[in-house]
């Protein structure tokens, strides 16, 4: 049981947690939703005791246990390790004490989890998140606090992770279950707590209420989708999966299946292409640089007036929320941060300088147009993959939306879109299929490192579920 | 030549015990995440020190003990600055290096005790000891003990760790003072039994070239048995060949541990597979 | 500003620390302070010895800025500056400008050593420079004993060099590249893009290798430079002081450049000032042994306490 009455947290300028009450009963599962920094996982920490709040109360009786978005596990080790890491004081083991110890937790949770000899390295991200979350139910806590657990499940490893709250839920321990997949919630959730900017907007248990109304609360004006945007250019091969100029070919699949090594991989084997890298705070900027001088990075000569001159205009053309072309880039919020990192990358194509520009005689300033010289980059083909992508792409671009809010999306897809209808192939590495589906004329499935043939949105429609989770 | 080589083995035994002391020393410390660069420093202080309070003492266990209390003391500094304030432990350890060698030159000529004698070593132990008794208990305590997971896993991913409630610190702490107990034997064992007293920057680089077999034996201890033999046997064939007058000049000779260990340090090829969190600062 | 004042503190607090260390053995730490300040800078004669010292400082603090701004461990400032001037003597009788690039050359080739095993064989480079500072020692003990002996054969040093550096209005002209070099540096790590990139791939590789710089090729370029930067403090240290080689000529330059470089906050200007404050502490801890008996490793030590408050200063802000 967890009494949280008119808390709040701060952290610097943002208000996290906005005066929020909630109570959680013994036994039932509780749904909480709402958008990237609507507040749901800092209360979840409020209440498991991590961090403390600035003012309200907490009641708890026993332990919460809050299962983390990242992993806690030490890679290294064996999931039996990973279990007895917990184990206090000085004392003698051997590896086939620690596997039996282990077996007995694993078998104590009700979650299958065969081999405990296996090193975690090995694991899937599935297993992984199944070994975070018997590690939180070998504790025994009266509460027990699963933050987005099915963002890298397959639908089948979400329907097992569904059996066990429900019977956890049967033995009395109270489950909340923080998510923005609406479809999931409402259909294992008893009650649903929509949380936005920081405060909660709609409580309601979950025959009382339907998907829309969350879906609107959760954003805050009434939903719409965007309708698919008719493709521009001419098409690519399809035989061999190469975007054709103009082209968005999107690669979809659960996070962990090889889509970072595939595009690290395309990063070293196409310098001259831009990137942008899927974690933007850790690759994309550099924090303890200048605005200016992160656009910088890419250009051939640079002086520091210039280079404010230029961030200034970029600044104005992406609509950067900064203080001006000086400030520390690492300052910027993440959306902010990428629109830095989409800027550099995208000029970059369109300049010049790039050496993806035909060397036929053509005007100077001209981007890239219908010109019909590809100039053929590293055609190598990369071990295990069916197809490879590769040749003529202008532009990798991985989760390029992910974690921004609406609006900044919207600006992100319609940033991709321009640069395709310039004549700009692209390939688009993402989990959102609804990203993918907006904005892709070829989708392909990524799968453990394989990929699938290229597909039309139409007859991915039909089988990509099916292909993300490995099924023929 | 191979009759150099087999006369070299019995003087490369003995006189790697230091190097091998601080290979052990530095193993623990680089399994728990730590990159101590400050070790040539704490060996050269603990030999001053055991030097010092031998010839205070007149007693050689005493000298030992000094060795020990001196490493202690480079191993707490080290500590306040890599564990407690987070500092970049590369940065740390070149200052704690200079402050050895400056601070043991000032010391010791301040404290005017080198016209003292030094007791002898008149025991056998100390060899059996490095080169079987603490390769087995640390063997025990890193790889079957629930001290040495905990201390394995502070290495690879302390935030792990953190999670399940634990202190990276203290586990961290625990690790250099057990290399402090090692490398202060090893300094008092270099300036009491292999040498006779105390001379400015002894130690020669025998730091870093531990640090090199740490990498080279993949931070494993049967591969820091191995470096360290190699090692220790190239370094004695160096005195071997100076005796036997082979005509190879003199300097270049002493040149040779180093460019041995450069050659081991580019046997280490491809990826190596350090501890995923070693000499990352935490947050 | 704020910057500076926390150089300023941390000057003043290792000459302080020198000064009650030597309380704790007897001294008067009022003594040691003004020894130290009349060796360094109290007559004319000092201020020389003071200004001879800072210029192979100046320059080995500039190698080790630049290499930490790549974010590269360079800890070789002293085979490169030994390896530097073995160049300059064999160059010597080309004359004084050959002498200095070929002291260039060999400091930059001495450190591509460190930084190929790296790229090649991912030997970690902090270990390999300091392997390599024991080679040059040692190459240098037999070169100054064997080969490049004098002829008079009498001490282990060599012959005079076949060139040396011009005085210009009291000082030797290498002050004056020194200088240059502080400027050029400055210039290069913060108005061309080759700078750019080199602090960018110190700041964040990863970023860095997205952005599409090539990491690998600017570490080794970063430490070329850094090495050559090193190499020439060698040559000028011969051409322009002690004109022969012997053992011991490095003494400590290349690691004294570390702090050097660390006092200046990694700022290529402000070495000037820093690489001063230290040649001012190496002379004074000269006068230190002369007169008082006190071990002129104080200096080496007055070093480590700059660094160690340094990282006090540094923990202090970083956790605001």
């Amino acid at each position: 049981m967890i009494h949280l009455a008119h808390v709040t947290k701060t952290f610097g300028a943002t208000r996290a947690v906005d005066d929020v009450s909630l109570e959680v009963r013994p036994g039932e599962i509780v749904g909480l939703v709402g958008e990237n920094g609507a507040g749901k996982t800092t209360l979840m920490r409020i209440a498991a005791g991590e961090i403390a709040a600035d003012a309200g109360t907490l009641e708890r009786e026993g332990r919460a246990e809050l299962v983390h978005q990242h992993f806690m596990l030490v890679d290294a080790l064996t999931i039996a390790e990973n279990l007895a890491l917990t184990h206090r004081g000085f004392r003698f083991t051997t590896r086939r004490m620690i596997e039996r110890e282990a077996q007995q937790i694993i078998d104590g949770s009700g979650i299958e989890l065969r081999d405990a000899a296996r090193r975690v390295a090995e694991l899937s991200v599935g297993e992984r998140s199944k070994l975070e979350l018997i590690k939180a139910i070998a504790r025994k806590p009266a509460t027990l606090i699963l933050d987005e657990p099915t963002s890298v499940l397959t639908p089948t490893e979400s329907e097992e992770l569904f059996r066990v709250m429900r019977r956890l839920s049967a033995e009395g321990t109270a489950v909340v279950f923080i998510s923005h997949k609406l479809p999931e919630v409402l259909a294992v959730a008893e009650r649903i707590v929509v949380m936005r900017g920081g405060r909660v907007v709609v409580e309601s248990a979950t025959s009382e209420t339907n998907a829309q109304v969350l879906a609107d609360a959760m954003v805050g004006s009434p939903v719409s989708r965007f309708p698919g945007i008719p493709v521009a250019g001419q098409l690519g091969n399809r035989a061999t999966g190469q975007p054709g100029r103009g082209e968005i070919t999107a690669i979809v699949g659960v996070a962990g299946n090889g889509q970072a090594e595939l595009a690290a991989r395309l990063r070293d084997e196409l310098p001259d292409a831009g990137h942008i890298p899927e974690d933007r705070t850790r690759d994309g900027v550099i924090a303890e640089m200048t605005i200016a001088e992160n656009l910088a990075l890419k250009t051939k000569r640079w002086s520091p007036r210039d280079a404010a001159r230029h961030a200034e205009r970029m600044i104005a053309l992406y609509s950067i929320r900064a203080e001006g072309p000086l400030q520390r880039a690492g300052d910027l919020s993440g959306g902010n941060q990428q629109k830095v990192v989409l800027a550099r990358e995208l000029e970059w194509i369109k300049s010049p300088s790039s050496a993806l520009r035909a060397p036929s005689p053509r005007r100077r300033g001209e981007g890239l147009s219908t010109g019909t010289s590809r100039v053929p980059l590293s055609p190598r083909a990369g071990r295990g993959w069916r197809e490879a992508p590769g040749e003529g792409l202008h532009l990798i671009a991985a989760e390029p939306a992910r974690g921004l809010d609406i609006e900044a999306t919207r600006f992100v897809h319609e940033q991709l879109r321009a640069a395709a209808t310039a004549g700009a192939s692209i390939l688009l590495i993402t989990s959102d299929l609804d990203e993918a589906f907006e904005l892709a004329d070829a989708i392909q499935v990524i799968y453990r490192g394989q990929l699938s043939e290229p597909m039309t949105p139409a007859e991915a429609s039909q089988r990509v579920a099916s292909l993300m989770a490995g099924v023929a | 030549m191979f009759d150099l080589l087999v006369n070299a083995i019995p003087l490369a035994v003995v006189a790697s015990i230091p190097l091998l002391l601080a290979v052990e020393g530095e193993l623990v410390v680089q399994r728990g995440g730590i990159i101590n660069l400050g070790i040539e420093g704490m060996m050269l202080t603990a030999a001053m020190t055991a030097v010092v309070a031998a010839q205070a003492t007149k007693s050689v266990i005493a000298g030992f003990a000094g060795g020990i209390a001196g490493a202690a003391a480079i191993a707490a500094l080290f500590g306040l600055f890599a564990i407690v304030l987070r500092a970049d432990q590369i940065v740390t350890g070149t200052a704690i290096n200079l402050l050895a060698a400056g601070g043991t030159s000032f010391v010791y000529r301040e404290v005017q005790m080198f016209t003292r004698e030094i007791p002898p070593l008149r025991t056998d132990a100390v060899l059996p000891l490095a080169w079987i008794a603490v390769p087995i208990v640390l063997g025990v305590v890193l790889w079957n003990s629930s001290f040495g997971l905990r201390l394995r896993a502070c290495g690879e991913n302390p935030e792990a760790l953190a999670a399940t409630g634990r202190s990276v610190r203290t586990h961290r702490w625990a690790a250099l003072m057990i290399e402090a107990l090692l490398v202060g034997l090893a300094g008092a064992y270099l300036s009491l039994a292999l040498s006779s007293g105390f001379a400015e920057n002894m130690t020669a680089g025998r730091g870093f070239i531990a640090l090199s077999i740490v990498i080279f034996g993949r931070w494993k201890l049967k591969g820091a048995l191995l470096g360290t033999a190699i090692f220790g046997l190239a370094a004695a064939m160096q005195y071997a060949l100076q005796a036997a007058n082979r005509g190879i000049p003199f300097h270049l000779l002493l040149a040779l541990p180093y460019v041995v260990t450069l050659l081991i340090l580019c046997g280490v090829a491809g990826r190596v597979r350090a501890p995923q969190g070693l000499g990352v600062r935490q947050r | 500003m704020r910057r500076v004042l926390v150089a300023v503190i941390a000057a003043v607090a290792a000459v302080l620390l020198l000064a009650f260390s030597g309380a704790l053995f007897g001294h008067s730490p009022i003594a040691l302070l003004a020894i130290l300040i009349r060796g360094s800078i109290g007559s004319r004669f000092a201020l020389e010895g003071t200004l001879l010292k800072s210029v192979p400082l100046l320059l080995t603090g500039l190698s080790v800025v630049i290499a930490f701004r790549a974010g590269v461990w360079n800890i070789g400032g002293e085979g490169q500056f030994i390896v530097g001037a073995l160049a300059a003597l064999a160059a010597a009788r080309f004359g004084v400008i050959a002498s200095l690039a070929a002291a260039i050359l060999a400091g930059a080739a001495w450190a591509s050593i460190a930084s190929l095993m790296r790229l090649w064989r991912n030997a970690p480079e902090v270990l390999t420079t300091i392997l390599l500072n024991f080679t040059a020692i040692h190459l240098l003990g037999w070169c100054v004993n064997g080969p490049l002996r004098e002829r008079a054969a009498q001490y282990p040093q060599t012959d005079l060099a076949a060139a040396a550096l011009p005085v210009v209005g009291g000082v030797h002209a290498g002050t004056l590249i020194a200088l240059a070099a502080s400027v050029f540096a400055w210039w290069m790590l913060y108005r061309t893009v080759e700078g750019l990139r080199l602090r960018a791939t110190g700041l964040n590789p990863n970023a860095a290798r997205w952005a599409g710089i090539p990491v690998r090729s600017q570490i080794v370029r970063a430490m070329a430079i850094s090495g050559g930067a090193a190499g020439l403090a060698g040559g000028i240290e011969l051409l322009g002081v002690t004109h022969r080689l012997f053992e011991r000529f490095a003494a400590g330059y290349g690691y004294s450049g570390i702090a050097v470089a660390l006092l200046a906050q990694l700022h290529p200007l402000a070495t000037i000032a820093s690489a001063a404050f230290f040649g001012a502490l190496v002379t004074g801890a000269g006068e230190l042994q002369r007169t008082a008996d006190i071990s002129a490793g104080v200096a080496t030590f007055g070093q480590a306490v700059v660094i160690l408050v340094l990282i006090v200063f540094e923990h202090v802000r970083s956790s605001r």
